[in-house]
């Protein structure tokens, strides 16, 4: 049952601009402490990244040697999110294969990290490994277990939002913001338009929170403000069928084409990494499909003779400016205050969260919403490990949204 | 799909999108692997005015992108150009009848939202139908056979699990229904019925969990049970996941008549 204790009503309205999983979670979060949200989402919730990820809940073994604290984080948030979403995690572990002697000698070190890192990664041998999965390369030479998993990247962040609104949120899918009123240096409304109205709503806040993703720059500069994102799209290849219930990683630093996440009826092989100007429309690139079967082939042999199911994009929020090729810009998320030069933290009334990934979309949340709750001078904590999620399909067959009253719609 | 990546020929198409009481009409050419959710990106990205749609995972995981497709429902997510472009049904079950063209060769491709649903603006709707009689907590895993596999190694969380939550013992998979509803809109029952996608869920509750067992056949024994089913099958026709409704529905029939 989830009925958690609500803090007290502080009346501070926070606008939540962006629907994917980091909006999910903030605006339940910010619910929790006591605000009053509203959330905004151009498209349908999880339109932008989040429903498109590669539905690899992380370990954060894949992160483990480049950077301690980030894994050390996937490692906790996987453990939370399986306990309050647990139904929308398919767990079965994760193994990493070397195959190259500079993989097989890469095997000690990246162990090591893990352990260090909290997650409790081990080698074993290759024959107890394709026991586990016989779809794993028999030429593999080394491998090592990781509690990774898999998950539904659209049911994770629905239960977020079927938990937020039963705590109040006014969730606003199909409603872009298009502005903001800037009145004397700080937000003071967020102009938003219903899709398909030509009429914009003026919805007053306190503070605005744009969690927008690869989409952060261009709201950015709705507000004047220069958002340093870069949109790098990836690209992913499913075929039917399963070829195993682990995920199938190759061990060796992070690259392309070396991850298999295989969730309900499919094996998806990903990704790839580009960088673009625009996030809005990505298809995926047709020279990746042949590339990424390829790579999938040399984790499984086999993958490629399965039937494509879909090959689709999706464009990672990268912090920073890259120049080139994306992927050595730091995946971690940070929270960007935008105020003046000199003038205290949250005086422009906007923060911007960026960056990170879909497996710590709570942890993102948690520490957006101590920085409002810094801006704002509220005392509150944040509860979001603490209650097990409503089930997603609350979100859609509850109350008036079963009825089919309107989202925000027209009519 | 495996050939769609060479060079083929662009696929003339006109794309009709239900806006309101009229259509939105767009001309496109259309590589034959791409697909109709692609091309509403491509023109949404390119500046059109685009009807709402609804989309989400691109890979017919998430559920949300259904339509009725030429008469018959699908998702645009895992409908191709070339898909369009050869002879299908118009409505669920029926011949294959070839492609509608316009006087300029270009194939008609008419998208309207799923019915039984309420519209929020253009293709887009609220799937409240699909969801309401899904059984509150029906679990979304199932157990995957291990197929002579050894068992997997133990679960580093089990000491943080939810005792409240069921869970399969080994290896687990999703459930194969998506919650997409294309079952539910072509279904041509008109009375009151919790309808295919909840039945198949209230089935599944019953096959994988004995201690719902009376809970279960109690859904499926009331009136907008399994009742009102007069067994089209267009629940099983147009289901992109092989999920069959319409043996679930049976299947509760037979458990029905077990206990009688
Ligand atoms: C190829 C690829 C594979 C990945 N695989 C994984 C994985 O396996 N595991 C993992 O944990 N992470 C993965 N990630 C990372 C993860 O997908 C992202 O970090 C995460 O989804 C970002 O969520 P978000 O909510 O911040 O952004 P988004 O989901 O993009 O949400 C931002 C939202 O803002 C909306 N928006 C934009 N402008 C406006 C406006 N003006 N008004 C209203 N709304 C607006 C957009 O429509 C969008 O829905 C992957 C990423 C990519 C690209
Ligand atoms: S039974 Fe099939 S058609 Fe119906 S909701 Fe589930 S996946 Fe969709
Ligand atoms: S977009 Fe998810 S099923 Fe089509």
């Amino acid at each position: 049952m989830f009925d958690p204790p609500l803090a007290p009503a502080n009346g501070v309205r926070v606008c939540v601009i962006g629907g994917g999983g980091t909006g999910a979670a903030l605006a339940y979060d910010l619910c929790l402490r006591g605000f009053s949200v509203t959330l905004l989402e151009k498209g349908e919730l999880t339109s932008g990244t989040t429903g498109r990820h590669h539905g690899q809940l992380h370990s954060g073994a894949r992160y483990a040697v480049g950077d301690r604290a980030i894994a050390r984080e996937c490692m906790e948030e996987t453990l939370i999110l399986r306990r309050i979403a647990p139904d929308a995690v398919e767990y079965n572990g994760g193994v990493f294969v070397a195959l190259s002697d500079d993989e097989a000698d890469y095997a000690p070190v990246f162990t090591a990290a893990c352990v260090e890192s909290g997650i409790p990664a081990r080698e074993v041998t290759l024959a107890e490994a394709r026991a586990w999965e016989p779809a794993i390369n028999p030429a593999a030479r080394r491998a090592v277990w990781v509690p990774d998993g898999a998950f539904d990247a659209f049911r994770v962040p629905l239960a977020f939002f079927a938990a937020a609104r039963r705590l109040g949120a006014v969730i606003r899918p199909f409603v872009e913001a298009v502005g903001f009123d800037l009145t004397g240096g700080r937000v003071r409304a967020v102009f938003a338009r219903p899709c398909g109205s030509t009429r914009d709503e003026r919805i007053e806040c306190d503070y605005v929170v744009s969690a927008t993703g690869a989409w952060a720059g261009a709201v950015g500069r709705l507000a004047g403000l220069d958002v340093p994102i870069t949109p790098a799209p990836g690209t992913m290849v499913a075929v039917r069928g399963r070829v195993s219930d682990m995920v199938v990683s190759r061990l060796a630093p992070p690259g392309d084409g070396d991850i298999i996440v295989p969730q309900r009826g499919l094996s998806i092989i990903g990704t790839t990494q580009r960088v673009v100007d625009d996030p809005d429309g990505i298809l995926p690139n047709d020279d990746d499909v042949a590339f990424l079967l390829g790579r999938a082939d040399e984790l499984c042999p086999g993958f490629s003779k399965r039937p494509i199911h879909a090959v689709w994009a999706a464009a990672r929020p990268l912090a920073g400016r890259a120049a080139g090729v994306g992927r050595s810009i730091s995946r971690d998320f940070m929270v960007l205050d935008h105020a003046a030069p000199g003038s205290p933290p949250g005086s422009s009334g906007m923060a911007t969260l960026i960056g990170g990934k879909a497996t710590v979309l709570r942890a993102m949340a948690e520490k957006a919403a101590d920085h409002v709750c810094m801006a704002l001078g509220v005392d509150e904590v944040c509860r979001t490990r603490d209650y097990v999620l409503p089930p997603w399909r609350e979100y859609y067959s509850e109350g008036n949204y079963a009825e089919g009253a309107t989202l925000g719609g027209r009519r | 799909m495996s050939d769609t990546v060479s060079a083929s020929a662009a696929i003339p198409l006109r794309l009709r999108i239900r806006d309101g009481d009229g259509y939105a009409e767009f001309r496109v050419e259309a590589e034959p692997h791409r697909t109709v959710l692609d091309l509403l990106e491509r023109l949404r990205s390119g500046g059109s005015a685009v009807p709402a749609y609804r989309h989400s995972c691109h890979h017919g995981s998430c559920g949300t992108c259904g339509a009725v497709i030429d008469g018959v429902e699908a998702l645009m997510c895992l409908t191709r150009a070339a898909d369009l472009a050869a002879p299908r049904p118009r409505l669920p079950g029926g011949p294959a009848v070839p492609p509608e063209r316009d006087e300029a060769g270009a194939v008609i491709v008419t998208l309207e939202p799923l019915s039984k649903m309420t519209v929020v603006s253009g293709i887009a709707v609220v799937p409240g139908p699909v969801f309401a009689g899904i059984p509150k907590g029906a679990s979304y895993l199932r157990p995957a056979s291990a197929d002579g596999r050894a068992s997997l190694p133990p679960d580093p969380a089990e000491a943080v699990a939810d005792p409240g939550a069921w869970r399969p013992d080994g290896r687990v998979r999703f459930e194969a229904c998506i919650e997409c509803g294309l079952c539910v809109s072509a279904c041509p029952v008109a009375v009151p019925f919790i309808g295919p996608a909840a039945l198949a869920a209230v089935n599944r509750e019953r096959e994988k969990r004995p201690e719902q067992v009376s809970a279960m056949v109690a859904i499926a024994a009331a009136p907008d049970g399994v009742g009102p089913c007069g067994r089209h099958l267009a629940c099983s026709r147009v289901c992109p996941q092989a999920v069959f409704p319409g043996k679930h529905i049976q299947l509760l029939r037979n458990a029905l008549a077990s206990l009688a």
